[in-house]
């Protein structure tokens, strides 16, 4: 265990220098240059054009910026800065990944504990009208995309007078100290973007477990639980679910990622501050240490929750521990 | 409305005691606009605002950022300002001026008792380390060395600054120019805060740009404007509060501003702001043209906030231009001609970007200065090719460009279609609907236009780099065309669609040998303004060069958006703001109604 893990430790070096580098030749490849988006301001003369450029290190090869931000890395966990900020990035990203934390958890637990249960219940009742209903709201959710859900629900909130229509808090409870009422009013505005991000998971998630739960009722141990006398209950909690839910596991893994990457535009739209939206602007703005930051965080996180998942499996499936 | 004799009273009586106060602690300015509808206020309140994105940091000459310049707006003075009214240069945080008979020396009599926000006294030393250890500074990322270096008799020459007493400084400059006064509208920075970054304070030079990122303590920036930051919360809302000692007053001597917070709520996009306004979370939100039917429809269905609109000097003005210098050779013979430019000026729908696209709240452009900027404004509408197809084909025609094989376009030669590519900002609504309309009418007379979006704050780059055929680019307008020359002076820095014109290193002499008749014609009348200081010979130049303009088509302007706002009517006193321009500030007249 301990030689499969630190195998899987090791290996996360080549691949997030691969990665990075990938990234950084991506996004040298876009047209235009950091500097572009000032032109037109009336004090940006070519002298300071020049400046700037030789201040940001950008007058100099690609390689070699690429070498300098790789070694500030190395040796001194140095991700370098945002060219727009002018500070390092990893304070800009400290400074949302509280939120973008909460929000993930939050939505990805909701998601799970809709979706596992009606996962269970539709395979139990196939065919039933239930099942019907819940397979229809499923490929609905899947099929629309989850910023187009968020702006159905500002418009629905809107319609109906309300006015949690973006953010997390009131702008009269934003930087002031933790009450009831600011629990509350954070509450009343976390429920659309909980609801349109975690939808479509909803979908996936309980049709993987509906899917997978059809597959073990009849196999042949539950049968053999059955004809045992188990009670019906513990022949599906206990045997059957056990196993279903599996492949389940390995899924959440990959679900880490989006963290940052899989609500962009359901984030700038429900005007959340979190990571997602940092990471769009720094790319339209080739802003490219914050960009490659992320995007290296961004795969950090998938591998991890590759090897967490690979861990809570072989814990979850016997199976697997002592296979 | 009634109200009891005792709290009358009360109020007078505070009204008086802060207005005492105030005076006691500054040399207050009383301003108010009666031509504008401006009655004095109540004082009490909060305003919101919406930040179209996170501050990159606090320091203004740090970053040159749309949401800096709103906040700075707020928090800090300039020497001089706009009357709202009349747009003249008013006195601010200097009192009254002085120019020299030869024009080239300017000394500023500061008003004397303001007081930073945290208490020290504004000198004339603050306003000389603003100048000389900042805005000049060549490392500042948003300061402008530029606008204060002179070239004399081909000698690169400096502004100096001085302080003469403690509320007395002295400005000389190389040479006179007509357009000083109006670029002193620069944010003055406190410098016993700002002194550790400043070369005078020990530091390198690019270190300036190390000043106040958005993790200080907001006590620590300073400034003299009406009001101070309060708290900042990452990517959420930006708050400030008033300033007790403020240096104006309204009419009634209540001093200024009415607003005990004003609150910038952070807001990205469109879509998210006009759903943050709907629902009352911000009070007033600057729209589009494109936005207005829905603003103006639910107006009248009484959601409680009115639309006003007001002609626009500054903004962008949109243009359609041709790149003479386009990498296919055929077509950059082709848009270098004038007759050619005019002739698909036939086929460029004015009035209908106008209607349809801005909804009517646009107007015919100038070429290129705003209609409403009465000093420089000529009407050249008359000298306009308008939309006539058929003018247009006939001008094609006349040409030589004909269709030689049947296919519906036009050919430049018996190989080559007259097909080109135009750039558009595909990121906005109006330069996509402007490209399409574009795309329309010339398909109408035989020319193929493709068209390829990008993102519309990589116009400007794209068009310098050369890189495009045709392209649609907005362009500012500004109160005095001297502060736009390196646009519209052939050869200068930002002359994109005539690169051949730039002197082959910055700083040279432009390549005249690549001009036009006009264009050299062109660059003689900026030449001759920078430095004139009649303003009739200087305006009646600038008129010649927007006939010029008009006749040779170097780019084709489309329309002048007008400015449109949308403001609860809970909030009295609006007027419009002109947008994020130095030194035009309404916020302090507003109140709650």
């Amino acid at each position: 265990m301990l030689v499969f893990f630190t195998r899987r430790i090791l290996l996360f070096f080549p691949t997030l220098l691969l990665v990075s580098f990938i990234s950084f030749f991506i996004i040298q490849l876009q047209p235009g240059s950091f500097t572009d988006r000032y032109l037109e301001d009336p004090r940006f003369s070519p002298e300071a054009v020049e400046r700037l450029t030789a201040q940001l290190g950008l007058d100099r090869p690609a390689i070699e910026q690429y070498g300098r931000w790789v070694w500030g890395i190395v040796t001194r966990l140095d991700f370098g800065f945002s060219f727009f900020a002018n500070r390092p990035v990893s304070t800009m990203i400290g400074e949302r990944l509280a939120w973008t934390v909460v929000i993930a958890v939050v939505t990805l637990g909701f998601a799970w504990l809709v979706a596992v249960p009606l996962g269970i219940y539709t395979a139990l009742k196939r065919n039933g009208f239930t099942d019907a209903v819940a397979s229809f709201v499923g490929y609905v959710g899947l099929a629309v995309p989850d910023f187009l859900v968020a702006l159905l629900l500002v418009a629905l909130v809107l319609a109906y007078g309300g006015t949690n229509v973006g953010g997390l808090f009131s702008p009269r409870f934003i930087g002031e100290p933790w009450t009831w009422a600011k629990l509350v009013d954070l509450l009343n505005h976390l429920w659309i973007p909980v609801l349109a991000i975690g939808t479509a998971g909803i979908a996936t998630i309980m049709r993987q477990m509906r899917a997978n739960l059809l597959d073990v009722l009849h196999a042949d141990y539950v049968r053999t639980a059955r004809a045992k006398g188990v009670s019906e209950r513990n022949v599906i909690n206990r045997h059957a679910v056990r196993t279903a839910i599996n492949p389940l596991v390995s899924m959440a893994g990959l679900q880490l990622p989006e963290l940052i990457n899989g609500t962009i535009i359901a984030s700038i739209v429900l005007n959340l501050p979190t990571i997602g939206p940092l990471l769009y602007d720094s790319l339209l703005a080739k802003d490219q240490y914050v960009a490659m930051t992320l995007l290296l965080f961004a795969s950090l996180l998938l591998m991890i929750g590759n090897l967490l998942a690979d861990l809570a499996l072989a814990w979850v499936d016997p199976r697997i521990r002592y296979g | 409305m009634h109200r009891s004799r005792g709290t009358t009273l009360l109020a007078l009586a505070l009204a008086l005691a802060l207005s005492i106060s105030s005076i006691a602690a500054a040399q207050t300015k009383t301003v108010g606009y009666p031509g504008l509808g401006l009655e004095p206020g109540t004082p009490g309140g909060t305003l919101t605002l919406a930040l179209g994105d996170s501050p990159p940091r606090f320091f203004y000459y740090g970053e040159i950022s749309q949401p800096i310049q709103l906040l700075s707006q707020q928090m800090f003075d300039s020497l001089v300002e706009y009357d709202l009214e009349t747009y003249d240069l008013i006195p601010a945080l200097a009192e009254s001026w002085d120019v020299s008979d030869d024009g080239t020396v300017y000394t500023f009599n500061l008003r004397q008792g303001v007081t930073w926000h945290d208490g020290e006294p504004f000198t004339a030393d603050d306003v000389v380390f603003t100048y000389e250890q900042i805005i000049t500074n060549p490392e500042a990322r948003a300061g402008d060395a530029a606008q204060f270096t002179y070239t004399v008799d081909g000698e690169t020459r400096q502004v100096t600054f001085e302080a003469l007493d403690e509320h007395t400084v002295r400005m000389t400059l190389p040479a006179p120019s007509p357009v000083f006064l109006l670029q002193q509208r620069f944010f003055i920075m406190p410098k016993h805060a700002l002194l550790p970054f400043s070369v005078e304070g020990g530091a390198e030079p690019a270190e300036i740009n190390d000043a106040w990122p958005t993790s200080v303590s907001p006590s620590t920036v300073v400034g003299t404007g009406p009001f101070r930051l309060s708290a900042y919360v990452p990517g959420q809302l930006v708050r400030l509060e008033r300033n007790e000692n403020y240096w104006k007053a309204d009419e009634a001597g209540t001093p200024l501003p009415y607003f005990e917070r004003l609150e910038f709520l952070i807001v990205q996009g469109t879509e998210a702001q006009t759903a943050q306004f709907l629902a009352g979370n911000i009070d007033q939100l600057n729209i589009s043209g494109a936005q207005f039917p829905d603003f103006k429809s639910r107006e009248l269905a009484g959601a409680g906030f009115s639309v006003i609109e007001s002609p626009a000097l500054f903004g962008s003005p949109p243009h359609l231009a041709f790149n003479f210098n386009a990498a296919d050779s055929d077509l950059a013979e082709l848009f270098s001609n004038a007759e050619f430019r005019r002739a698909m000026e036939f086929a460029v729908d004015r009035e209908r970007v106008i209607d349809d696209v801005y909804n009517g709240l646009a107007e015919l452009p100038g070429t290129p200065t705003a209609p409403v900027n009465a000093a420089f404004y000529e009407d050249t509408t008359g000298l306009f090719n308008m939309y006539d197809l058929s003018a247009a084909a006939a001008a094609l025609d006349a040409l030589g460009l004909v269709d030689t094989n049947n296919n519906g376009v036009r050919n430049i030669s018996a190989t080559r279609e007259l097909e080109f590519t135009l750039t558009y900002g595909n990121d906005s609504a109006v330069f996509t609907d402007i490209a399409t309309i574009i795309q329309n009418d010339f398909a109408e007379i035989g020319v193929r236009v493709n068209l390829q979006g990008i993102q519309a704050s990589q116009l400007l780059g794209t068009g310098l780099s050369g890189d495009y055929e045709a392209i649609v680019v907005a362009l500012g307008n500004l109160p005095d065309p001297e502060l736009r020359k390196p646009i519209w002076q052939p050869g200068g820095s930002l002359y994109y669609w005539h690169r051949a014109t730039q002197p082959a290193s910055p700083g040279e002499s432009p390549n005249f040998d690549a001009m036009e008749p006009w264009e050299v014609r062109i660059w003689e009348i900026f030449d001759a303004n920078s430095t004139e200081m009649d303003a009739d010979v200087r305006a009646e130049r600038y008129r010649e060069w927007q006939r010029l303009n008009a006749e040779y088509a170097p780019v084709i302007m489309i329309a002048k958006p007008g400015n449109v706002a949308a403001v609860y009517d809970t909030v009295d006193n609006f007027v419009y703001s002109l947008g994020v321009i130095p030194g035009y500030n309404p916020v302090p007249f507003y109140f709650r109604r």
